[in-house]
């Protein structure tokens, strides 16, 4: 199942035990929110709810550090970049006395690190939403929240097959290496890249055309017949499911209204 | 395929499929590296979604290389980042609109291989573009207009359109010679 690959922790968190519609919602309208923020003052909450959320669902470091480390390396790097190009291209200092100083500045420190901070809490929300949902609820969740059963088992269907796939690249890269086959080094990237077409044509053609098959096997079974779909994991919302759908709302509105108003210019 | 045909059952499945492969071809070159070829930044994988969109329609195409990017992100790091999710989508849709340049007769001949290689590197303009540009644009991340070009957009754009126009017509080619000698419908 895709649980081997995707990194899902189970777990009895709250954040695990809530409905995955509404921490769909709470995501969308998270993402929104930050979105549409303009200044650090505004970023520093959601920076703090993202860390609760995340905090709550009580995940093993040993299960979570390979994310972290990644997000570490994205965050150090883009706020070396950001520093040091704001400091050279925007600070106007002519000699490199004018731009030491420039570089200890807080107005150029601060805005070198507003968007890794935003870019953090992305992460750390997302991220959250991924440990905490077992892939098989996603299609339920959207199926159940109003979208049509058919674009929700788009889902299902992309998440039965990704650990299929994986499994078939290896097996042909066993079979072609079985055959003589040897990944190219070398320095031309394009040469490299040709060297890749006995691995990369045959798991897509035959993907491709299976997908002739596997709509005939779905439609013989009665698929897109009905207009109506009942789900075999009926989801219920709890009461803090509720205060969550109605929490995310109120954050939405109120980053939404602080947005418009500062376009007008009432800010 | 048009956006009618996209929702068909095959239409479906099709999104269902091409998100899968997507997916797993992004994860078995970043996670099993063949030696001598360094394919984190290669990506070759960015081919699946220009060749479904190519095939099966411009939704499909979005479809596949926007939930591939979130699954395949979900698997490598567990989190996702939407903007590079629509940008991995454009990729996708851009090739689908050769339906609105060539009929559907000259899509495996040499006129559609060119208009697949020409919107392959479109694809990879837009779509990269937009991810780039928006995190520019919104504040994720970067903080000038050069970050976002240099160290975002030209490194993914040059990356994807030569993976794209190699490997996306070498697909349809492959694709067409495996429906010609195939007894059945496509």
């Amino acid at each position: 199942m895709s649980t081997r690959f995707i990194k899902y922790v189970e777990g009895k968190s709250p954040v695990h035990k809530l409905d995955p519609r509404a921490k769909l919602t709470f995501i969308f309208l998270f993402v929104l929110s930050l979105t549409l923020t303009f200044n650090i003052a505004l970023l520093v909450p959601l920076l703090v709810i993202s860390l609760f959320f995340y905090l709550l669902a009580d995940l093993p470091w040993s299960r979570t550090k390979e994310t972290w480390k990644f997000i570490l390396i994205i965050t150090v790097a883009l706020s070396a970049l950001n520093y040091l190009t704001i400091a050279v291209l925007y600070s106007g200092a002519s000699t490199t006395g004018k731009l030491l100083v420039k570089l200890s500045s807080p107005k150029i420190i601060l805005e070198a690190a507003t968007p890794v901070v935003k870019l953090l809490t992305l992460a750390i929300a997302t991220a959250t939403l991924v440990f905490t949902t077992s892939p098989n609820l996603y299609a339920p969740a959207l199926g159940q929240m109003g979208f049509s059963y058919k674009q929700a088992y788009v889902i299902q269907l992309a998440l039965r097959y990704v650990p299929e796939f994986i499994d078939e690249m290896k097996k042909t890269l066993e079979a072609q290496m079985a055959r003589g086959f040897r990944p190219k080094g070398g320095k031309n990237p394009i040469l490299k890249l040709l060297a890749l077409v006995p691995l990369v044509v045959p798991v897509t053609i035959s993907a491709t055309l299976s997908i002739y098959d596997i709509a005939d096997a779905m439609e013989l079974r009665g698929f897109g017949e009905e207009r109506c779909h009942t789900w075999y994991r009926e989801l219920r919302l709890s009461k803090l499911d509720k205060a969550v759908v109605v929490s995310s709302f109120i954050l939405g509105v109120l980053y939404t209204v602080l947005f418009v108003m500062r376009t007008l210019g009432y800010l | 395929m048009s956006s009618r045909e996209s929702f068909s059952t095959t239409g479906l499945v099709a999104m269902g499929i091409g998100t899968a492969l997507y997916a797993a071809f992004n994860v078995f070159f970043n996670i099993f590296q063949l030696p001598g070829t360094q394919l984190v930044a290669m990506r070759p994988s960015v081919s699946i979604p220009m060749f479904f969109g190519y095939i099966f329609g411009p939704v499909v195409g979005f479809i596949t290389g926007f939930l591939g990017n979130i699954i395949s992100d979900a698997i490598s790091w567990g989190g996702f980042w939407w903007d590079w999710d629509v940008g991995n989508g454009l990729i996708g849709l851009i090739p689908g609109l050769v339906v609105y340049f060539i009929s559907k007769e000259d899509l495996f001949k040499k006129k559609g291989y060119i208009t697949c290689i020409v919107l392959a590197i479109v694809g990879s303009i837009v779509g990269m573009g937009f991810a780039a540009y928006t995190d520019y644009l919104l504040g994720y991340g970067v903080s000038t207009i050069q970050e976002a070009t240099y160290a975002l957009f030209i490194p993914a754009a040059v990356t994807d359109a030569i993976n794209g126009a190699i490997l996306t017509p070498i697909l349809v080619a492959a694709y067409a010679a495996a429906v010609k000698s195939r007894a059945r419908r496509v």
